[in-house]
């Protein structure tokens, strides 16, 4: 384990040897945008980019994935073990994805999302421009001290690589032209830490993110939630963008057969009318308002209360993808503590 | 177990939904071991008015077709409402913005008074009889199309997404239309064509109908932080999603 230093142009050599033996998913341009996308050259990479439009989560939990083969009842669980390099993940995003290994693993392992996130090899890489919603520094996510196996920073012209397990190691291997990192080099780049978190405030949370469950508590009947849902499309947008957000829905596609088929599951998200509906056409959330609210309790109270850590991480997706502009979580968040 | 006999009508329209059942090319094999299809104008030669399930296709434009499609519910035990202008009336259903007179003028000139050529306001066919499943978009989606079929022969309920195209745009990674200032219907418009409009650079155009509780009135609100106005979204609106008065969103 260690830290070294490479310029931009060693780093992109490094990259291309790591694609050389790799499957690599790297940030890329896409129109005037950004995604993650199978990676060909280095020369593609776009470790400057502001956020990802889709976040990581979809290489973990694909948008549509099968999970069992079947014939009449027989059958057989479907398991990504491929493994692959996911490159250029922000720190908030790389916070996200630490918080859904967590919850993919605790009660009932998931193997399906497990198997991809033990196959991955995540190189995380310090925020270089603050896309136009982030608010990361309010949420502490701006920096990210674990869970990736590298974790690039930007210091001056050169990039600083600190890997910290084996699998990462197995990467840095491949650097050449490369020198361990000074104590000047270590200073600089607890000055980005520090920028950063001053940086990624595009909205102020006029709080600390552990108040949140206490004030959820409080807010359950506030008219925030009537009022902004009166806007809401219930098109899911806000949950099907972030980083956090992960329930899904199961259907089988069965084959001509009418025995066989696959079992698959698919992105779902609670802001959409039916996804609390149950058999019998009940539905506990059938009001807009009602999925408005669950949304902002999910992020601040349940999920924290679960896991001990808010389950917003300020990635701003939501902001940016809210057609009616009501999804965003610190106009929310301030709104109630104001009428405290 | 017998195979439920199909028959396929069509009415107002282009008649690409039936091309699309054509369109299956080799699955048409495995279609026809699961369903009989007895009458298919498109397909086949033979006729027969015993049928368990009628699959129609097109709008409703006339009075003698409300004859017909009562018909052909009376005989089937389950009626299938087959693409765009079947289940919401579809582009037919633009003329129903205008003077009916003035819209028969515009299309046939000096014979808009000869008989055959009388026209009503356009219907989807749940505007006429009850309708037990619907096959959205136009045209239909083939892999949906099939979906249902297999679902009908199991004697399941198929499973028809009920939320807005955004939800597959995600899914997709598609960016938005909204990023760059453009109207897209699919903030209110059904779910299930894997949002293929969007994808290649175009809005959602609605085809699929809206989607249940629609909130139209918050694409009204949100027009103008678009620098958009409510007739620009009228105007997309009417395409497909013309009703039995004109358009106001």
């Amino acid at each position: 384990m260690g830290i070294r230093k490479l310029s931009t142009a060693s780093l992109h050599a490094w990259v291309d040897r790591i694609i050389a033996g790799n499957r690599v998913i790297g940030i890329q341009a896409k129109d005037d945008k950004f995604a993650f996308a199978p990676l060909s050259a280095a020369g593609d990479l776009r470790l400057d980019h502001d956020v990802a439009y889709t976040p990581p989560k979809a290489f973990f939990q694909p948008a549509i994935e099968t999970l069992v083969r079947y014939r009449g009842i027989e059958h057989e669980s479907v398991v990504d073990d491929d493994p692959f390099v996911l490159f250029g993940v922000h720190p908030y995003d790389m916070v996200a994805l630490n918080q859904m290994a967590e919850i993919w693993s605790r009660d009932n392992y998931d193997p399906h999302y497990m198997s991809r996130w033990e196959q991955a090899t995540v190189v995380a890489c310090d925020v270089q421009n603050v896309s136009e919603n982030c608010f990361a520094g309010c949420m502490g996510t701006a920096h990210v001290k674990e869970g990736f196996d590298i974790l690039l920073t930007k210091v001056g012209d050169s990039y600083l690589a600190d890997y910290r397990t084996e699998k990462g190691e197995k990467l840095a291997d491949l650097m050449e032209q490369s020198r361990d990192a000074t104590d000047g080099d270590l200073r600089a780049r607890r000055e980005v830490w520090h920028a950063n978190n001053r940086l990624l405030r595009r909205h102020e949370l006029q709080m600390f993110p552990n108040n949140l469950p206490e004030l959820l508590e409080k807010s359950y009947d506030h008219p925030v939630w009537e009022e902004m849902a009166e806007r809401c499309f219930s098109c899911g947008s806000c949950n099907l963008c972030c980083p956090t957000c992960y329930c899904f829905d199961v259907q089988d596609d069965v084959e001509w057969d009418l025995q066989s088929g696959e079992r698959k599951r698919a992105w779902d998200g609670c802001m959409l009318a039916s996804f609390a509906g149950v058999a019998g056409g009940h539905n506990f959330r059938g009001d807009r308002a009602d999925r408005y609210r669950h949304r902002y309790y999910r992020k601040g109270k349940y999920v924290p209360e679960m896991i001990g850590e808010c389950a917003c991480v300020g990635c701003g997706r939501c902001i940016s993808a809210c057609v009616a502009n009501i999804a965003n979580p610190v106009t929310v968040y301030n709104r109630l503590l104001e009428d405290e | 177990m017998s195979k439920p006999k199909v028959a396929i009508f069509d009415f107002a329209c282009c008649e690409g939904c039936q091309l699309q059942i054509v369109n299956l090319e080799e699955e048409l094999l495995d279609l026809i071991s699961v369903v009989q299809p007895v009458t298919w104008r498109e397909a086949m030669s033979e006729k027969d008015d015993d049928y368990d399930i009628a699959l129609i296709e097109g709008s409703i434009t006339r009075p003698e077709d409300e004859e017909r499609l009562r018909a052909i519910r009376d005989r089937a035990d389950i009626l299938v409402a087959l693409g765009a202008c079947a289940t919401i009336g579809g582009v037919n259903k633009l003329k129903n913005n205008f003077e009916l007179d003035e819209v028969k003028r515009c299309v046939y000139g000096d014979a808009a008074d000869m008989p055959h050529l009388d026209t009503a306001m356009t219907k989807g066919a749940d505007e006429v009889v009850e309708v037990d499943c619907y096959v959205h978009g136009c045209p239909m989606d083939k892999k949906e199309f099939t979906h249902i079929v297999k679902s009908l022969a199991l004697g399941k309920e198929p499973v028809i997404p009920d939320y807005p195209v955004c939800v597959e745009c995600k899914q997709r990674g598609t960016i938005c239309r909204y990023e760059y200032g453009e109207i897209c219907l699919g903030v209110v418009t059904r779910a299930g064509c894997n949002a293929p409009c969007p994808s290649g650079g175009l809005w959602c155009f609605g085809c699929r109908g809206y989607a249940p509780e629609p909130n139209v009135q918050a694409a009204r609100d949100v027009m103008e932080e678009y620098d958009l106005t409510v007739e620009d979204l009228q105007s997309k609106l009417k395409l497909f999603n013309s009703k039995q008065e004109p358009t106001n969103a």
